[in-house]
């Protein structure tokens, strides 16, 4: 995949997200106000264009909480590198969803 | 008891959610329906927070499910993409397939340019062939002369019958023809009882009925074409067959007509008037209860003068088999004679560490199935081309050329199919290119020495030995990973990541 891969306003959202620790697709959702037909299918393509990579929860900690485990999502650097161009081509991205850094500064 | 709400809602959301996992392909589809699941499961937690029932909640529950069909999709889409395209190189499977569509394309030209192949391929049995049998006198061995007086014939149709519930006659000589103003013509007529073509089934095209007791005549087509130049309006006049007036009422096709006796035109006597005093053919029609006494039997029947005398009976069977046993036969000799002339395994595929696709699979076996089918119209116009060449071929010969032929090229053909098979990429079917020969012949015993070929995009190497031996008996697929890539980088080339 090429660094200066230009996503669309959707994708550059979801990544967004997913940097600012919403790394499960329901809380995509949540946070995005995207419907679930958007968002899982945007994130199994960013997960093609390894910008995404998922993992799944331990299933013992699962266990512990008396809860099925689920799917995280984490970035790429391959996805870090897009996702700074993206909010140089959507400069109100940052603001919508703000990364855990970004909101303790 | 009716069940809770909730219940029926949460049925539904999973029924949705299976319904969706349908879409995505089958080795993704665990893991898909996983995610789901447990993204499903916080879903509920996240709308049921207060622990009682909404519809509104459900509501927005389902419309979560509902979108677990795009996604199904967007796998599935994700998948197609992976499949590997057929090689487009020289010899490409489409290639051989369009290859094999020009041989049976050519060989079916040709043999409806041939015209005895075309009126075999046209011919369409008679009716009900294993009741209809040639009577003849048992005291003559061929059935190919007229043994059967007129008198005999009217005995028959006169009494009442047990074993037969029709009977036909006719008679072959030669007859002056003449219309209009045209010289009379001599040809070979058949004088038959009317009821002749109904009872074979025969099919009469430009079929006329004649006014009142006047006799009909048909004509073969040859006939039709040569001495009436394909006039269409020939059908419907009045024309001199010998001493009497006949209409001409019709024209049969070429190789319809099975029965003893070369005619070039049928005249059908009404109230089975109008026979000469010579002998002639009878064909009856057997009862259908009598249906399992078989193809030929003699039969004890009385004679004009009241004795009884020895007849024999045949089914038309015989006569109006098409080729399609004789090729048949020969397919089953081709089979039982091809393990004498070709190793029959494909080699050895062995499953790599990332396993072949099931549609990769199964697409390789249907290419191999499809040559095998395409195989079979080949052998059995090209036989039948060959069989009847030259026109006018004795039946025994033509029959025997083509079950000669059909057994030659079927043989080569399934070998090539086999040879054909070995030597493509299992993965997108191209034809293995850059033999190479590997290791030196006297060390046969001690390494291994044979010839590499090479898929050009990449997909495997085909070792095949030189010499079988115990440990190497087969040729031997090996399918490239991944570390290849590089050397199979070329636009257009599918690259190693393929399964």
């Amino acid at each position: 995949m090429a660094v200066e891969t230009k996503l669309s306003h959707t994708a550059a959202m979801i990544l967004q997200a997913v940097n600012a620790g919403y790394v499960y697709g329901f809380s995509v959702m949540e946070m995005t106000g995207l419907p679930s037909g958007t968002v899982y299918p945007a994130m199994r393509r960013l997960e093609r264009d390894e910008l995404i990579r998922s993992s799944w929860e331990q299933q013992a900690i699962a266990d512990a909480e008396q809860r099925p485990p689920r799917k995280y999502y984490k970035l790429t650097r391959m996805g870090k590198v897009t996702l700074e161009a993206s909010r140089k081509r959507y400069p109100l991205l940052a603001k919508l969803i703000p990364s855990e850094q970004e909101e303790q500064v | 008891m009716m069940p809770q709400p909730s219940f029926l809602c949460d049925l539904v959301c999973r029924g949705l959610l299976r319904g969706a996992s349908l879409l995505v392909p089958g080795r993704q589809r665990a893991e898909w329906w996983r995610e789901w699941r447990a993204e499903l499961w916080h879903v509920r937690q996240a709308y049921r927070a207060e622990r009682s029932f909404s519809w509104m909640a459900e509501r927005e529950v389902a419309a979560f499910c509902l979108g677990a069909f795009p996604d199904a999709l967007c796998f599935r889409d994700q998948f197609k993409q992976r499949r590997i395209p057929l090689a487009t190189t020289k010899g490409s499977a489409t290639q051989c397939v369009q290859m094999l569509f020009s041989l049976i394309t050519i060989s079916y030209g040709v043999a409806l340019l041939l015209p005895d192949v075309s009126a075999i391929l046209h011919f369409s049995a008679y009716r009900d062939t294993r009741n209809l049998m040639l009577l003849r006198d048992a005291h003559f061995s061929g059935d190919s002369v007229p043994t059967i007086s007129v008198e005999q014939y009217q005995v028959w149709k006169r009494r009442r019958q047990e074993l037969f519930n029709g009977f036909a006659f006719y008679q072959v000589s030669e007859q002056s023809i003449s219309w209009e103003s045209n010289m009379p013509t001599k040809g070979a007529v058949a004088s038959a009882s009317s009821n002749l073509f109904d009872l074979l089934g025969l099919r009469v095209r430009y079929s006329r009925e004649a006014p009142g007791s006047l006799p009909r005549l048909i004509l073969s087509e040859q006939m039709w074409k040569s001495w009436f130049g394909s006039d269409p309006h020939i059908f419907g006049r009045m024309i001199q067959v010998g001493s009497e007036s006949a209409m001409v009422s019709g024209m049969i096709d070429p190789g319809e007509w099975r029965l003893p006796g070369q005619t070039n035109a049928w005249l059908l006597q009404p109230q089975d008037l109008g026979f000469s005093e010579g002998l002639g053919f009878v064909v009856a029609h057997l009862q259908s209860s009598h249906a399992g006494w078989g193809e030929a039997w003699h039969m004890s029947a009385p004679t004009p003068t009241g004795t009884p005398d020895d007849f024999f009976c045949e089914s038309l069977t015989e006569r109006t088999r098409g080729p399609g046993d004789v090729f048949l036969f020969a397919i089953l000799l081709a089979c039982l004679a091809l393990p004498a002339t070709t190793s029959l395994p494909l080699g050895e595929y062995r499953a790599s560490s990332r396993k072949l696709s099931w549609f990769t699979r199964v697409r390789r076996w249907s290419f191999l199935g499809c040559k095998l089918t395409l195989l079979l119209p080949i052998v059995y116009f090209v036989s039948l081309d060959l069989a009847h060449l030259r026109s006018g071929m004795d039946p025994i010969t033509s029959e025997y050329l083509q079950l000669m032929s059909a057994f030659s090229i079927c043989l080569f053909g399934l070998r090539w199919s086999l040879r054909d098979q070995r030597q493509r990429c299992p993965v997108c079917l191209g034809k293995l290119t850059n033999p190479a020969r590997v290791g030196q012949p006297s060390r046969s015993f001690l390494a291994w020495n044979g010839t590499e070929l090479i898929c050009v995009s990449g997909h495997g190497l085909l070792h095949v030995p030189e010499m079988p031996t115990s440990w190497f008996s087969e040729q031997r697929w090996l399918y490239l990973d991944a570390s290849w890539e590089v050397l199979f980088a070329e636009p257009g080339f599918g690259t190693p990541g393929y399964f």
